[in-house]
């Protein structure tokens, strides 16, 4: 087991190292990049800031909080764009050019083969690092603040991105059984976009399905309460639950779609 | 010497949807659809000795690149056995996959914007190569392949000929002791055809690798295999010596004719099976045994402009050998 | 004219290939839909207002905008820039159409396909949240709304063409696009109502015509525009102004293409 952890960090790193070299060939475009990210990021809190200019709180949650969780968006974002965001986005042409059968031939498993194979760094640093400011800013602005929360904080990061992981794994599997793409992507997309909004919006059924099946509820929200001071034990837990299933399940799915893939391809 | 590759009745099917033309059909299909079969491989038994260098032989769509997929675990079959080095192919497992290397002629495995060199980094990682063997197989492979120069420079600037060199040396970075190639030489000029051609050849007599080349170029399997495997349809129809296919069934050439003026006089028939013909030109089928006599008459005989020998198409050959 | 009808055809034939997409767009549409419910739900419960917005209002706003989207912006400039940046662009010169007409052409066959999506979602989702949006009264408000997404159509449509045009001057022109998309998405009013905005964006948002995208049919819609016609003017004159820009730019672009080579 050990072996098999180190064997993928070597890997991980080896590929990162790849990625960055491939990146940096083209340093204008990185540079663009990180400031539209910039650029996004501050229209969003723009929004905010003008909303807050006719209400006080947003069920609950205050500006500086809201803050805290735009910051969050875009760290768990870049976090992404790390790990396997890219890989998912280029999954699709790989199916359709059949390259991606090289990724079925290598001693690697498949989808972490995808991932790795596509990292990138610059294509969400500007969030990445925005995300950073925004959730400093906003942390400076509390009044209740304990140190504890910090590393709780970090942990439900990790959660997120697995969350995130899981849910992509499932979506993106799809494209396995119907070819077409770009639905996908469009899927992923809304479902960051409304990541930004505290998940105590949410009410009922509504309560339900973003939470369980459509998580966009934790992704930002749980770990944001955490540095908050917002968030139950007991809730921490049960994300922290509800992390580990996606990821189960979002396995499970892939594995099952790439032997689909292998009977049916031509 | 042992059997690296063995099949068994391999059996590979397909469905697929029809959809009709027009805009009914299309509003049609999003509620049903009919459901079709292709039947690609019919029953597929082969076996493949150590260091064995086949070649798989046969028109576009015969069936040739899903049996290497199945034999590389990117397809499971229908039905039927196959195993390659003991392993069940579809299974993927990675001991299976460090003993093996596949390479696609049109589909690059190296990152574009990097050079080559970076390339095989990542490979050592990918296959868990140990230095030493990692440091030996580069240096003999970039020197074998004459790359030495051209593995710092970006994929994207070199030319497929070159491409393809540093593909081939990407994949045999971990000694895999079976090497599938697809259509290695497909979109190359002759003379890197014939240079990726002669690097396969020797890599197979110094490693003794399994190698099982698919082409639809006559000439690469007649310069690089001793035994061919010839599919079409889903079906082998030939599995022996190349000699044996060529004395045996391609045993004639195409002569094609340009006449320096309107030539309609009869009578070509005497130098062969006669083609085509119209005023200018004529395109005749010959014995291949007498070509240098055959072509000298014609030489003799009628006002040529040009002449031209060719091979006899390998669809021509398959054919012969299906009614042969 | 025949042959931008066959090709509207081919176009609409195209897209209805793929029935996975149909599950997919109505399912996006109706959960970002809900999303944006809750959202205006719980800023208003708590009996705050925003700006001169109803709860129905400002939902409504926002459902409208997620329409519009699909319904008015254009997202041809992507082929466009495609096409010339591979260099296929030069199959068009060679035949006898106009490259304005063809994507116009495409453009139009595309929201065809499109609106009906969106009517028949609109159509389900309206039943089930009818409490929570607002509807026009008068016939006249229902077809000044027409009317304006008609013409939004149009000038969204030059707009996106300009921009698809800049590809012959510019090499970096994707992120381009996407910086002027957002700045055209911000003062159209798709990210936020205008009139919710700070008094100098307002202001400055009134000059600009991207507010005939989104915020003009919307408030419309909404009732909050008495006296819509000498809005309409002004409307139609920017989609003159843009037609010309847009022809004036294809024609020099076209120049400067075959004078650089593709």
């Amino acid at each position: 087991m050990l072996r098999i952890i180190t064997r993928y960090l070597r890997l991980y790193k080896a590929f990162l190292f790849q990625s960055l070299k491939e990146d940096m060939t083209y340093r204008s475009n990185f540079l663009t990049l990180v400031v539209m990210d910039i650029g996004l990021v501050s229209i969003s809190v723009i929004l905010f800031k003008v909303i807050y200019g006719h209400v006080n709180t947003i069920a609950g949650w205050t500006f500086h909080q809201s803050i805290i969780l735009i910051g969050t968006v875009g760290i768990v974002r870049e976090m992404a764009y790390l790990t396997f965001r890219r890989g998912f986005l280029e999954l699709g042409n790989h199916i359709r050019t059949g390259t991606f059968d090289i990724f079925m031939v290598r001693p690697i498993a498949s989808n972490l083969h995808l991932a790795m194979r596509h990292l990138s760094l610059s294509e969400s640093l500007g969030e990445g690092i925005t995300g950073i400011v925004l959730v400093v800013y906003g942390i400076l602005h509390l009044n209740n603040w304990s140190w504890i929360s910090f590393p709780l904080y970090i942990l439900l990061l990790f959660n997120s991105l697995m969350v995130y992981y899981g849910f992509s794994l499932i979506i993106n599997s799809i494209v396995f059984w119907v070819v077409r793409s770009q639905e996908l992507n469009t899927i992923i997309y809304f479902f960051m976009e409304t990541s930004r909004y505290p998940a105590d919006i949410y009410r009922g059924i509504g309560k339900v399905i973003f939470t369980f099946i459509i998580p966009i509820g934790i992704i930002a929200t749980v770990p944001a309460s955490a540095l908050t001071g917002r968030l139950g034990w007991d809730f921490a837990i049960l994300s922290l639950i509800i992390g580990i299933s996606f990821l189960g399940i979002g396995l499970f799915v892939w594995k099952m779609s790439i032997e689909h893939y292998s009977s049916a391809s031509g | 010497m042992p059997i690296s590759i063995h099949t068994k009745n391999l059996r590979k099917t397909y469905d697929y949807f029809k959809k009709e033309a027009g805009l009914t059909g299309s509003i049609k299909s999003l509620f049903w659809r009919e459901k079709l079969y292709n039947e690609a491989l019919k029953g597929i038994s082969l076996e493949i000795e150590e260091g064995e260098l086949v070649g798989f032989l046969g028109p576009n769509g015969a069936g040739k690149t899903t049996t290497l997929k199945i034999l590389s675990g990117i397809l499971y079959p229908s039905g039927g056995e196959a195993s390659v080095l003991g392993h069940i192919p579809w299974k993927r497992e990675p001991a299976y996959q460090k003993q093996f290397s596949i390479v696609m002629g049109q589909k690059n495995q190296l990152w574009w914007d990097l050079p080559a060199q970076e390339s095989f980094t990542l490979n050592r990682e990918i296959y868990e190569i140990e230095d030493k063997t990692y440091n030996y197989n580069l240096e003999e492979l970039t020197e074998l392949f004459d790359i030495k120069d051209l593995i710092d420079i970006p994929v994207r600037k070199l030319s497929m000929g070159q491409r393809m060199k540093c593909e081939l040396a990407a994949a045999l970075l971990h000694s895999p002791k079976v090497l599938f190639l697809d259509e290695p030489t497909i979109g190359l000029d002759i003379i890197s055809q014939d240079k990726i051609i002669n690097y396969i050849e020797e890599y197979n007599r110094l490693k003794k690798t399994t190698v099982l080349l698919t082409s639809h170029y006559m000439r690469d399997v007649e310069r690089l295999c001793k035994r061919v495997i010839v599919i079409n349809h889903g079906a082998i129809i030939y599995d022996g010596s190349v000699e044996n296919l060529m004395t045996t069934y391609a045993d004639h050439k195409i002569i094609r004719l340009r006449f320096s003026s309107e030539f309609t006089v009869n009578g070509l028939e005497k130098y062969g099976e006669v083609l085509e013909r119209d005023r200018l030109s004529a395109v005749l089928k010959t014995s291949k045994s007498d070509i240098a006599r055959t072509t000298s008459r014609i030489l003799n005989d009628i006002p040529v402009e040009d002449l031209s020998v060719e091979d006899v198409d390998i669809e021509d050959v398959i054919k012969k050998i299906f009614t042969g | 004219m025949k042959k931008y009808i066959t090709l509207f055809h081919i176009n609409w034939q195209n897209s209805l290939q793929y029935r996975f997409s149909l599950f997919v767009y109505i399912g996006g549409y109706s959960l970002y839909i809900g999303v944006l419910l809750y959202l205006w739900s719980a800023i208003y419960s708590e009996g705050q207002s925003v700006g001169n917005y109803t709860l129905s209002q400002l939902t409504t706003y926002y459902i409208l905008q997620l329409m519009i989207n699909s319904i008015i912006f254009s997202y041809v400039s992507w082929d466009v820039i495609d096409n010339i940046k591979t260099g296929n662009f030069s199959n068009f010169l060679t035949k006898p159409l106009d490259y304005y007409m063809y994507w116009f052409t495409i453009n139009i066959s595309g929201k065809m396909l499109e609106s009906i999506f969106i009517i028949i979602t609109a159509g389900i989702i309206s039943f089930f949240v009818s409490d929570y949006i607002s509807f026009p009264e008068h016939l006249s408000t229902k077809l000044y709304f027409l009317a304006a997404v008609i013409l939004g159509i149009i000038l969204a449509f030059e707009l996106d063409f300009c921009i698809g045009m800049i590809t012959f001057w510019l090499t970096q022109v994707r992120t381009f696009k996407y910086m002027l998309q957002t700045m055209i998405l911000f003062f159209a009013g798709a990210m936020l109502p205008l009139d919710l905005f700070p008094p100098v964006l307002t202001k400055a948002a009134e000059f600009l015509p991207f507010r005939y995208l989104v915020y003009f049919p919307i408030s419309i819609y909404l009732g909050k525009i008495e006296n819509p016609l000498p809005s309409f003017g002004i409307l139609i004159v920017w989609i003159l102004i843009f037609f010309i820009l847009s022809r004036v730019l294809m024609s020099r672009g076209i120049k400067r293409y075959e004078a650089v080579g593709a």
